[in-house]
């Protein structure tokens, strides 16, 4: 007699891929959730998601390009810095999401079954979303400064895969941390905001020293925002090809842990959560 | 008839520190706790405690039976639950389920309160397994059961619990699953509306399902449920067949 599902801590049955599948619904219902309950009994509602990254683009333009007058190569320093923070955001935000969802989810985790990986990825797919009417600013700045992109900008959607890719990955892993370790709460803020420093959000790569260059690209964020910065302002701005695959090895190997501990801890999710 | 369940030799180890009162481990417990295992040379051994919540419990259930499992608190009717429907996984033994499984181990899990009834039928829905279009077929038949049709636009905050409870249990009850799992929910809801629950738990096993059902209302499980299944202390007491 065939059964459907056989449940043995000893011998791991591989239903993951279909359960996922079947539970494919899920990824948008929960991302829905979430916008939907975001701007509920707000004022302005979904003006919301214009106004904060045009805020901080703003602030960044002027304490990058106006205080500390760093080096823009004729780009207008606006469009540097929102080329940077386009990416730095999505991540910074789908990230702490990301870390904190299966936590603010755990009552589902303790009362139903389905595949727990659902929920940090949807977190990423809501911040997704933030990113995509980020962009559409971007165009708009790029408009406004009558700047004309070069071929370069073809390759964007790889860099938006690979910004999603890196994210899935730490989410993943901080998120299982998070389970069981509640301190991640606290580190991730600080990761996001030490980050934001460490990586060429407000600044090109260029000011960064020739021998300090291996250590920096070990940010896998650090290929990402590089890579956006090429393909939007593209022309004068020389790809870094090693900095570029040393970020790129990096994203791999977050993905792989963070995927592997996942799953390799989902199992005792609801018994510690 | 053909098995649906087969549990065997099923067992759920818990471990109980007894250290504080501490709720989570946070790191610095498990980094100054090495260390200081290092500099002692000893091993402290933080009093722990083996807990079985399930002990070596089998048992085998036929297409379209309906099961009652008894048992006082603690007895390991909820982790038996929870274990058959795989949201924790048990420390050894084996179990083999045939057929789509469906649990309601709570009323309203995924429910938002900030959500409107109707959003919320979507959503909860989904979280237990059902697709858009299996939604959107049953989603007049779940109103209609809820009986709340006037309140489909208002958040779910703004409900009474008995609403509530109602919407709640009418979502689950709309699942088609082989296999049903219900943990103690009829506790809510008024007389009436327990009756209406109990029914719709009798016509989902005679269209030949399994429905497996905790309760300590006797009446309802001697009234429901063809066999019980005694819990006691993690262990299987007795299993009875109910002839009627």
């Amino acid at each position: 007699m065939e059964f459907d599902i056989i449940i043995d801590p000893a011998k791991r049955s591989s239903n993951f891929r279909k359960d996922l599948w079947k539970y494919r619904g899920l990824f948008y219902f929960l991302s829905w959730r979430d916008i939907l309950v975001r701007y509920k009994q707000t004022a302005v509602g979904v003006l919301w998601s214009v106004i904060r990254p045009l805020m901080t683009m703003l602030v960044f333009t002027v304490i990058f390009g106006k205080l500390a007058k760093l080096p823009a190569d004729g780009i207008p320093y606006v469009l540097l810095v929102s080329a940077g923070m386009l990416p730095w955001q999505f991540f910074a935000n789908a990230f702490s999401e990301a870390s904190n969802s299966l936590i603010s989810n755990s009552s589902m985790l303790s009362k139903v079954y389905f595949p727990r990986i659902i929920i940090p990825i949807s977190a990423v797919m809501v911040s997704f979303i933030d990113f995509l009417i980020s962009f559409v600013i971007m165009i708009g700045l790029m408009i406004w400064y009558k700047f004309v992109p070069s071929w370069n900008i073809v390759f964007l959607p790889l860099f938006i895969l690979l910004a999603t890719f890196v994210t899935i990955g730490l989410g993943l892993l901080i998120s299982a941390l998070n389970v069981k370790y509640r301190d991640f709460r606290y580190i991730v803020p600080f990761i996001v905001q030490f980050g934001l420093y460490v990586s060429p959000v407000g600044f090109k790569s260029d000011i960064v020293p020739e021998h300090l260059r291996f250590w920096y690209s070990m940010n896998p964020m650090v290929g990402v925002i590089d890579g956006f910065r090429w393909c939007l302002l593209g022309g004068n701005i020389a790809f870094d090809t090693t900095g570029f695959l040393i970020s790129l090895l990096v994203s791999v190997i977050i993905f792989i842990v963070g995927f592997t501990y996942f799953r390799k801890m989902e199992r005792s999710f609801a018994d510690i959560i | 008839m053909a098995v649906a369940i087969r549990v065997e030799n099923l067992t759920k180890k818990y471990i109980l520190r007894h250290e504080g009162g501490q709720k989570y481990v946070a790191l610095r417990d498990v980094l100054t706790g090495s260390v200081k295992k290092a500099i002692k040379g000893e091993i402290t051994l933080p009093s722990k405690e083996e807990f079985y919540a399930l002990n070596n419990v089998s048992f085998e259930l036929q297409q379209g039976e309906r099961v009652g499992i008894i048992g006082r608190n603690g007895a390991g009717k909820s982790t038996l639950l929870k274990v058959l429907s795989r949201i924790t996984e048990p420390t050894s033994g084996r179990i083999s389920i045939k057929g789509r499984v469906a649990s309601l181990l709570e009323v309203g899990t995924g429910f938002h309160p900030e959500l409107t009834g109707r959003e919320n039928i979507f959503l909860n829905g989904s979280i237990l397994g059902m697709s858009k279009r299996e939604i959107q077929s049953k989603f007049d038949e779940i109103v209609a059961f809820a009986e709340v049709e006037r309140f489909l636009d208002t958040p779910v905050k703004r409900y009474s619990s008995g609403m509530y409870v109602r919407l709640a249990f009418a979502v689950a009850a709309h699942l088609e699953p082989e296999i049903l799992i219900v943990d103690e929910v009829l506790a809510v809801g008024d007389s009436e509306f327990q009756k209406k629950c109990l029914g719709k738990m009798q016509d989902v096993s005679s269209s030949g399902r399994t429905v497996l059902f905790v309760s300590h209302n006797m009446a309802a499980i001697q009234n429901l449920c063809d066999k019980a299944i005694f819990l006691k202390k993690g262990e299987v007491q007795t299993i009875e067949e109910q002839r009627k």
